[in-house]
């Protein structure tokens, strides 16, 4: 459960301001966030993933108050726990699929990459249909693939909680559908939380809940 | 760590272009200066040696530098000439062994150094194949000589003409080659041998030619008077000494009226060094007499000051490739800000981020040093011999 | 290494650079004896000629092993040697030159400076130059002569004694432990010189100053040591004189009405019969320069005096 309470934020330039006097996300839940630009919907991610930190109030997922967290723990608890897709994808250019996939292992020490960890990440790659192109760049996939890709690479540490910011912004209506599929299902299957920034109306009665930022500037 | 170095190691494989670019601007900044230093320290080291090797030298009075150059290394160019006399005389003296050295032809680029069989032991050159110096018209090898053309004992060896206009002068002479040296590791390795008189053969001093004063001999003949019979210039002028001809050989005038070059005066003890070099104080003195190693010391010094100053350059071109270098890795590092956002985003630990980027640093600069150090050891191997090559 | 540098640290010019010397010369065949050598402990002398290693032996007794590889068949003088010889002389621990200009072919190989003796190099004054040279011009040199110096030294016993005390002087800056034996054995040979000398000066003496023939030109120093008169001409001792050569010899004789001809071997017994008729007394005087059939430098010297001794008794009488 993700609880956020009296949260105020601004950025340290600018006259962007987020106030939430509560809000509460259950475990399991399918949230979409939408509404205009500039409203605070990745901000609020960003706070809920412990990358940015509040002026004021507090969030905790679960029973863990990462407004109480030191950077350094809030990273690691966010590396086991939370999978994050970005609408850029982000992948590294001089990486193969595999050690794309694999990054979360290799960059915090408090991960364990082993035999298991590779296994785990070939399954993935071959069950959104890319387990053929692992050993090559992601550079060279398609924007569907590299998209899948990235859904792997926040998979693989089996996270209860799923952060995508607007995940099918560079997709064609076909692979939009793949891409959420796949979200939707690990979301079922884990009983994981998946968070949703999205633009794409026609989507959002996928979600089971619809939280739409506008009523925070109201 | 072992994870932070993998994705360093990618980085670079993929950039791979620029890493090499990096990598070769270390180690050139590393290289050029320790490099040069290495090798001007080496050549001056055996230039020094070979000097140290060689106590006095005789020459007529001129360039000591160019009579050491020629002496010692048969390079630059021919100093002025002096007569056999002089070497004849240093025997005499008692004071010092005199090796005389003429110093003046080249056969197929090499040089042809006509000198005694004392040159040999004092230089410590062993026959590697064959004989040492036997018959008038022998020459031995340096060891490089006999590598790079190919020859062995048993072979010949033309000598150059001085110029192509050179017709009526010297005449080139085919040289049987007696032996071949062991490799010395020094300029002897370089040059071809020859008695001083087959040197003289060559210049036309000593001659073989069909006996004018038989019957047979007319066709070369101009005159004959009661004693004197004026032969002209088809008279056969060999080209190569024979056992056939051999005893056709004869030298014209007095020997000690010969060119020599220099020659290398070995002196007992000091004392006898000290004497030695005082008889050739007198400003009547035609000859001069040099101690290698203080002509050598002199020109070393020019060029380690020089040295200084190229160093010195080369250490602000390496600083300034230096500064290039890091501008790079900089902008790199601003170019690769997303990716690093996005490693911090996802949960990566401070550390292991900037170990990947402190491993690409260290791993450029590493590599960089690692090229640097095997070029200078290769440099420290076989550069002096290549340096010697191209100074002289 | 050691050898040499004592070998020239002696230092007098009788270590000569100068073992080039300049006359012509010929031939080839196959050496006598090649010894190993220099084993140590013996040192070895090559010498250009019989008469040096006579003296040499003579001075160094056992003590140094002396070698003349001429073969048998060749005039020491116009001897050219194989490469093969000419190593066995470079490894030797002192060459013995005759110098004045004898064994060109020294001057035509490489031999270690150092070890060269020049035996005659104090006669250098003394020496005399050869009649009939070859003037010629051709190459660089321009106008250039053949000349010769006459270089049978030792036929003067004076000169003999010299040569074998520069041999001496030699050997004693060589291995001056040995020096005594070197100074006895000089002794006694300059002792058997000095009579040598006495008995040509005997044997001469009836009629020194009348005119004297000669097959060739080599008795230069003997003439002069005894105040002879001699002319030559190029007779070989086996062959037959031809027509012309006896008609200028007739020439010759009514110039320098000679009643004996030395020969440097016995002559044809029908050139000694034809010299007689013309008045003229062979007499067969053996300069000695290779190895004699029979005995030795002193008995062949000898045996000339004698035969001097005896012609000049029988066209005396």
């Amino acid at each position: 459960m993700i609880t956020v309470e009296a949260l105020e934020f601004r950025y340290a330039e600018g006259d962007f301001f987020l106030k939430i006097p509560t809000l509460q996300i259950d475990r399991g839940e399918t949230v979409a966030f939408i509404g205009p630009s500039g409203s605070g919907k990745t901000t609020l991610l960003n706070l809920i993933a412990g990358i940015a930190l509040p002026r004021a109030g507090r969030i905790a997922t679960g029973d863990v108050e990462l407004t109480s967290l030191d950077d350094g723990s809030r990273r690691n608890f966010r590396i086991r726990n939370i999978g994050l897709v970005f609408q850029e994808f982000e992948l590294l250019e001089y990486l193969s699929v595999l050690d794309n996939i694999l990054l979360p292992y290799r960059i915090n020490p408090s991960m364990r990459l082993d035999g298991a960890v590779r296994e785990r990440a070939r399954r993935l790659a071959a069950g959104v249909d890319i387990g053929d192109k692992v050993d090559r760049y992601a550079t060279k996939l398609s924007q569907g693939e590299k998209q899948r890709v990235a859904v792997c690479r926040a998979l693989l540490p089996q996270p209860r909680l799923l952060l995508a910011d607007e995940p099918t912004g560079n997709l064609d209506p076909n692979n939009k559908g793949r891409v959420l599929d796949i979200l939707f299902d690990y979301a079922s299957r884990t009983g994981a939380t998946l968070i949703t920034v999205t633009h794409d109306h026609d989507l959002i009665d996928r979600y089971g809940r619809v939280v739409d930022f506008r009523e925070f500037h109201a | 760590m072992k994870d932070s170095l993998y994705l360093a190691w990618r980085y670079l494989a993929y950039h791979r272009i620029k890493t090499a670019i990096l990598i070769t601007s270390i180690t050139l900044i590393v290289f050029l200066p320790v490099g040069l230093r290495v090798l001007v320290n080496q050549s001056a080291d055996q230039l020094t040696a070979r000097a140290e090797a060689t106590p006095l030298l005789v020459g007529a009075k001129g360039s000591p530098l160019e009579l050491v150059l020629n002496s010692l290394y048969f390079e630059s160019d021919i100093p002025e000439t002096m007569r056999y006399a002089e070497a004849i005389r240093l025997d005499t003296m008692g004071l010092a062994q005199p090796i005389p050295l003429y110093v003046r032809f080249t056969a197929r680029g090499y040089p042809i150094v006509g000198t005694t069989l004392e040159y040999f032991a004092f230089r410590g050159l062993e026959v590697a194949s064959g004989t040492s110096l036997t018959m008038l018209g022998d020459c031995v090898l340096g060891a490089r000589v006999a590598e790079q053309l190919g020859v062995e004992a048993g072979g010949t060896v033309v000598s150059s003409p001085e110029s192509v206009f050179d017709i009526a002068g010297v005449y080139p002479l085919k040289m049987s080659v007696a032996g071949v040296l062991a490799f010395s590791d020094s300029p002897d390795d370089h040059a071809i041998f020859v008695d001083v008189k087959t040197a003289w053969v060559i210049e036309g001093l000593v001659h073989g030619h069909v006996d004018l004063s038989q019957a047979g001999a007319t066709t070369g003949v101009l005159r004959r008077d009661s004693s004197v019979i004026t032969a002209n210039a088809s008279v056969v002028q060999f080209q190569e000494i024979t056992t056939d001809n051999i005893d056709s050989f004869h030298f014209h005038g007095n020997l000690s009226t010969y060119p020599i070059t220099a020659i290398i005066a070995v002196p007992p003890d000091q004392r006898s060094e000290a004497i030695l070099r005082g008889r050739y104080e007198s400003p009547d003195e035609l000859s001069q007499i040099v101690v290698p190693v203080s002509v050598m010391d002199e020109l070393l010094d020019t060029i380690l000051t020089v040295q200084t100053f190229v160093i010195a350059a080369v250490v602000v071109v390496g600083l300034s490739t230096l500064a290039t270098a890091i501008l790079v890795f900089l902008l790199s590092l601003r170019l690769r800000r997303r990716e690093i956002e996005t490693m911090v985003k996802i949960g990566g630990s401070r550390g292991s981020i900037a170990w990947v980027m402190t491993s690409e640093i260290v791993a450029v600069l590493l590599m960089g040093v690692l090229l640097a150090t095997a070029l200078t050891l290769l440099t420290s191997q076989f550069g002096s011999s290549a340096i010697r090559t191209l100074i002289f | 290494m050691i050898e040499r540098q004592r070998a020239w640290s002696r230092g007098s010019c009788l270590v000569t650079v100068a073992g080039l010397g300049a006359l012509l010369a010929c031939g080839g065949g196959e050496p006598r004896e090649r010894p190993a050598v220099s084993e140590r402990g013996t040192p070895v002398v090559y010498t250009v000629n019989y008469p040096l290693q006579y003296f040499a032996q003579r001075i160094a007794g056992d003590v140094v092993q002396v070698v003349f590889p001429a073969p048998d068949d060749e005039d020491p003088a116009f001897w050219q040697p194989e490469a093969d010889v000419v190593a066995q002389y470079q490894a030797a621990d002192l060459i013995l030159l005759n110098g004045a200009g004898y064994a060109k072919w020294t001057s035509r190989v490489s031999l270690p400076a150092a070890k060269l003796v020049n035996t005659s190099a104090a006669l250098e004054d003394a020496l005399l130059r050869v009649e009939g040279t070859v003037t010629h011009a051709h190459g660089p040199g321009g106008e250039h002569a053949h000349e010769g110096i006459a270089f049978t030294t030792w036929l003067d016993p004076t000169q003999a004694i010299r040569q074998a005390a520069a041999i001496r002087e030699a050997f004693a800056a060589a291995w001056p432990e040995h020096a005594a034996t070197f100074e006895q054995g000089f002794a006694g040979l300059e002792a058997d010189l000095t009579a040598l000398d006495e008995q040509l000066a005997v044997a001469v003496a009836p009629s020194s100053a009348r005119p004297m023939l000669a097959s060739h030109p080599v008795y230069q120093y003997l003439e002069r040591r005894f105040g002879l008169s001699v002319q030559s001409v190029q007779w070989e001792p086996a062959e037959h004189p031809s027509g012309g050569m006896w008609r200028d010899f007739r020439r010759l004789l009514s110039e320098h009405p000679a009643r004996w001809m030395l020969w440097e071997a016995e002559p044809l017994a029908e050139t000694a019969a034809r010299l007689r008729e013309l008045s003229v007394e062979p007499i067969v005087f053996d300069q000695c320069g290779d190895v004699p059939a029979e005995g030795d430098y002193l008995s062949v010297m000898r045996s000339n005096a004698e035969r001097v001794a005896r012609a000049y008794g029988r066209g005396e009488s």
